[in-house]
């Protein structure tokens, strides 16, 4: 899932500067759950804003919502009343859910209270960690499961660097080496000798390479739709995936 | 006893108990140091609440789900304590009075117990007791040293305050019959006459002089200060609780020596545990699984009691039906032998007044409906169910009372038992502090052999709150809210006794395990835990509250400290059944609100009986502190103390030194 961490105060306070009726409005679903997006998390924001606004001498208020997916515009069209009493939105969502209420509220300044990290998982309580970078082209079937793309400081996907040490990254002695951890895995599930295939070059089409992003599910649509980033095909087997 | 169609879910202490009292509300009462609220929630159920809490045979505390950590909480010890520390009055009669009229004849815990329910529903009730003083079996057979008669006097005297007259030396059959109290307009009519008469063995010799009989012994040691001659040795028969009080009351009443003599093995003795214990520390000598044969009689004074060996007691079906190594026999000198070996009912007035008995010359009785072979005559306590504890005699009284309501009304009443919370699993056992039981103080085995003295002494209200915060709160803590919750599983996590699970993709928090921590409430991203315990949900409101008039300090202080406290004004402070309850967003309310400062007091580690509770709560203040330093508010704006219990009075003191700026070190 997306994982983010709220910004500092001071900053949300500076972006908000020329608003004196704020909205902070929190996301149920990424950022709830990795625990900067929530009701308790909008509330507390919400308060610290009123302190410092109040320490500053400001007349700001600031009202609080939230809403299931700020990233669907039918959950945001729930919250519009909401939205449209305001002079401006503190999200609390992802960076997602913050455009969303910029396409969908025109005239309404959006302002993000959180930082849009990765995407990742939380492995245990207070700890949340990447693992994949939404490249488009999934090619773990040839590592074990595990992503170098996303893991591994220098993406290289054909083998560990001349940094990987007894299984740890160079880049911090506390980040274990993906390539370490996809060997012993490979070794585990009896599938090392994949490693030894000759990948081609992959095709990063689907990464970045052409801009924004967009797919369809023909099965679902009689007419095209409007389209607002670049639609991506299955890549063709320049090097070989997809 | 319920009167609805669905089954109530209790703690299991509550449902064990006959007649289902709320011990975990009192206990959680106790706990924070409110002993009226306590004695309160001790009579919301149970009419003779100073008796029970000292002769009560306590079965909640068998099913207590602690005793699967260490062990059970002393229910009865802490009844006590609500009882002696308790100052609130018993409820008041009822202003809605009903025309028709109830007779219970005895006044027993059964009788007592329905006359007080009957006189509660509007009824007017005469008790016919037909020895003078009132009380059945608790004033005639249980020893002085184990319920003084002042107190049983104590719970009988709130019943006849609720206006039941109790009328002695009236027994039925002898100066009163059915039909009489038909004619003086009674419209329903309740046995409660319990087993007054002690059971014989039937072997050789038990007619010679200087056999007796327990209940008779009893009574006379009880209610006339009868005392053994001196020097005597005295052989009691039986394995039971009386068999144990009347071993021990002839110790008291001047036996030189009690040797107890029982069919059971030890394991097997119906007597409770604790009973033995106590007789054993006491003295007497306990000789298991030997059966009278015979009395033998010596010189023409009683001398020896031959006994035979038991083989077993009870036959493959699990019926007592003791068989003997009929050779394997054995001598026991004794002056004088009690026989404890049971007790009868005495019916044989009722055939003649038209209430019939069966071939067994038991009364005929309906337990469903509680009704006897005639119209309007009910029956309750051991005469309908056998020899038992006070508090199931109790219990039959109470259904006998909502059955007679209902026949008065023209109702069907269906009784309905409550269920009781499951089995705490081994995964949550696992996580609760183990916590030692405090031990109930008695009076030394020596010296109380030689007194008819209350031998246990109870716990005084700080051994009371320190017991009672043993208690696990079973099934009063968290629950989800399901459509609030968004299934991040901050709670499965944050748990100490691993309560909320995942099943089928949703977050289940197991009501039935929960510990009443309160730390997942805290912790929930998105308000979907809501806690049953009083103190918890509230606590917005009440900071509001105490926020009022531009106060600029708001204290929180751990409501199990609050006996602690109660030199120190708390006005305007914030109890909590645990400081891990408290929310980061509460404090920073508190701050929003006007406040400068704030501080949460509570418990020593040592002293907190949760897992991990303080720890969150030192977090959720650094994190406020982080916060409202981002706010430009400056640092340490929120103080957790933990204080010692003697030293929460100079709270006002430690709350200031915490607050004073440190000074630069030297140099």
């Amino acid at each position: 899932m997306i994982k983010a961490t709220h910004k500092r105060l001071e900053r949300i306070n500076e972006m908000i500067a020329p608003h004196s009726e704020v909205l902070v409005l929190g996301c149920e679903t990424c950022t709830g759950i990795c625990l900067v997006g929530g009701e308790k998390e909008v509330a507390r924001m919400a308060a610290n804003l009123r302190l410092l606004n109040r320490k500053n001498g400001g007349k700001k208020t600031f009202t609080e919502g939230v809403v299931r997916r700020q990233c669907e515009m039918e959950f945001l069209d729930g919250a519009a009343s909401l939205i449209n009493d305001a002079d401006a939105v503190v999200s609390l969502a992802c960076g997602v859910g913050m455009q969303a209420i910029a396409e969908h509220f025109p005239n309404m300044p959006v302002y993000p209270g959180n930082n849009t990290a990765f995407l990742g998982l939380s492995p245990e309580l207070g700890l949340f960690s990447e693992r994949c970078v939404a490249c488009g082209d999934c090619l773990i079937d040839r590592t074990g499961g595990l992503c170098p793309i996303a893991r591994c400081a220098k993406h290289l996907f054909n083998g560990p660097c001349g940094g990987s040490v007894a299984g740890k990254c160079e880049v911090s002695p506390d980040v274990p080496c993906i390539w370490q951890m996809i060997v012993d895995r490979m070794m585990r599930l009896g599938q090392l000798s994949k490693l030894e295939d000759i990948k081609g070059i992959r095709n990063w089409k689907t990464n970045d390479a052409v801009g924004p992003r967009a797919y369809i599910r023909e099965d679902l649509r009689s007419t095209p739709p409007k389209l607002d980033s670049v639609v991506m095909k299955p890549v063709a087997p320049k090097g070989g995936a997809a | 006893m319920q009167q609805s169609t669905a089954p109530v879910v209790q703690p299991p202490c509550q449902n064990e108990c006959p007649i289902h009292q709320d011990a975990r509300g009192y206990l959680a009462a106790i706990a924070r140091g409110e002993f009226d609220r306590a004695l309160e929630v001790v009579r919301e159920t149970n009419p003779l609440p100073i008796i029970c809490a000292t002769i009560c045979s306590h079965p909640c505390e068998n099913k207590c789900r602690r005793g699967k950590v260490d062990l059970p909480l002393s229910i009865r010890a802490l009844k006590r304590v609500a009882v002696e520390q308790g100052k609130s009055p018993p409820p008041a009669k009822p202003k809605a009075q009903r025309s028709q009229k109830v007779a219970v004849i005895g006044s027993g815990p059964a009788g007592l117990t329905a006359a007080h329910d009957l006189a509660h529903l509007g009824y007017s009730v005469t008790i016919l007791e037909r020895d003078a003083a009132p009380g059945g079996a608790m004033t005639n057979f249980v020893p002085i040293y184990r319920l003084p008669r002042e107190w049983i006097k104590r719970d009988i005297d709130a019943i006849t305050a609720l206006g039941v007259t109790i009328k002695t030396n009236h027994e039925l059959g002898k100066n009163v019959t059915i039909a009489d109290l038909k004619k003086q307009g009674f419209n329903a009519i309740l046995l409660a006459m319990g087993l007054p008469v002690s059971r014989t063995p039937g072997v050789p010799g038990e007619n010679s002089e200087g056999v007796m009989l327990a209940l008779p012994f009893l009574r006379s040691v009880n209610q006339e200060g009868y005392r053994l001659p001196p020097d005597k040795m005295v052989i009691v028969v039986g394995g039971g609780n009386v068999a144990i009080d009347v071993a021990r009351s002839a110790l008291r009443a001047g036996a030189a020596g009690v040797r107890m003599v029982c069919l059971e093995a030890p394991h097997e003795m119906p007597a409770s545990p604790w009973e033995v214990e106590e007789a054993k520390e006491e003295g007497i000598d306990i000789n298991c699984s030997w059966g009278p044969k015979q009395i033998i009689v010596r010189n023409g004074k009683l001398g020896v009691l031959e006994c035979k060996k038991v083989k077993s007691v009870f036959d493959a079906q699990g019926r007592f039906n003791p068989s003997f190594y009929e050779e394997q026999c054995t001598l026991i000198e004794g002056d004088i032998i009690i026989m404890a070996i049971g007790q009868g009912s005495d019916l044989k007035m009722l055939p003649d007044m038209g209430v019939n008995l069966n071939e067994r010359k038991q009364l005929v009785f309906d337990a469903k409906t509680m009704t006897t072979s005639q119209e309007g005559v009910f029956a309750c306590g051991e005469v309908t169910t056998g020899p038992g504890s006070a508090v199931r005699a109790m219990s039959t009284g109470r259904r006998a009372a909502l059955a007679i309501d209902g026949y008065l009304k023209g109702e069907k009443v269906v009784f309905t038992e409550p269920l009781p919370l499951g089995e705490l699993a081994p995964e949550v056992v696992n996580g609760v502090k183990r916590i030692e039981r405090n031990v109930v103080p008695a009076q030394d085995p020596a010296l109380r052999v030689k007194n008819f003295n209350i031998a246990d002494l109870g716990y005084d209200a700080v051994l009371g709150l320190k017991e009672a915060r043993r208690c696990l709160n079973c099934g009063n803590g968290a629950h989800l809210i399901e459509e609030k919750c968004i299934a991040c599983l901050t709670c499965v996590r944050v748990c100490p006794y691993n309560v909320p699970v995942t099943r089928n993709g949703k977050v289940d928090i197991r009501v039935d395990q929960c510990q009443a921590c309160g730390i997942c409430v805290a912790e929930c991203p998105v308000n979907a835990i809501g806690f049953r315990m009083p103190g918890v949900e509230d606590i917005p409101q009440r900071i509001e509250t105490a926020m009022k008039g531009s106060k600029q300090e708001l204290g929180f202080y751990c409501s199990y400290d609050s006996y602690y406290l109660r030199g120190v004004n708390t006005q305007g402070m914030i109890g909590i059944p645990c400081l891990a309850k408290i929310d980061t967003k509460h404090l920073l309310k508190a701050f929003e609100l006007g406040a400068e400062r704030a501080f949460l007091a509570g418990c020593m580690d040592a002293d907190c009986p949760f897992t991990g509770n303080l720890e969150w709560a030192q977090r959720r203040v650094d994190t406020v502190n982080s916060l409202l330093k981002d706010a430009g508010l400056g640092e340490g704006r929120v103080k957790m103390l933990k204080v010692e219990p003697d030293q929460f009075k100079n709270l006002t003191q430690l709350v200031a030194a915490a607050f004073q700026p440190k000074e630069a070190p030297k140099g």
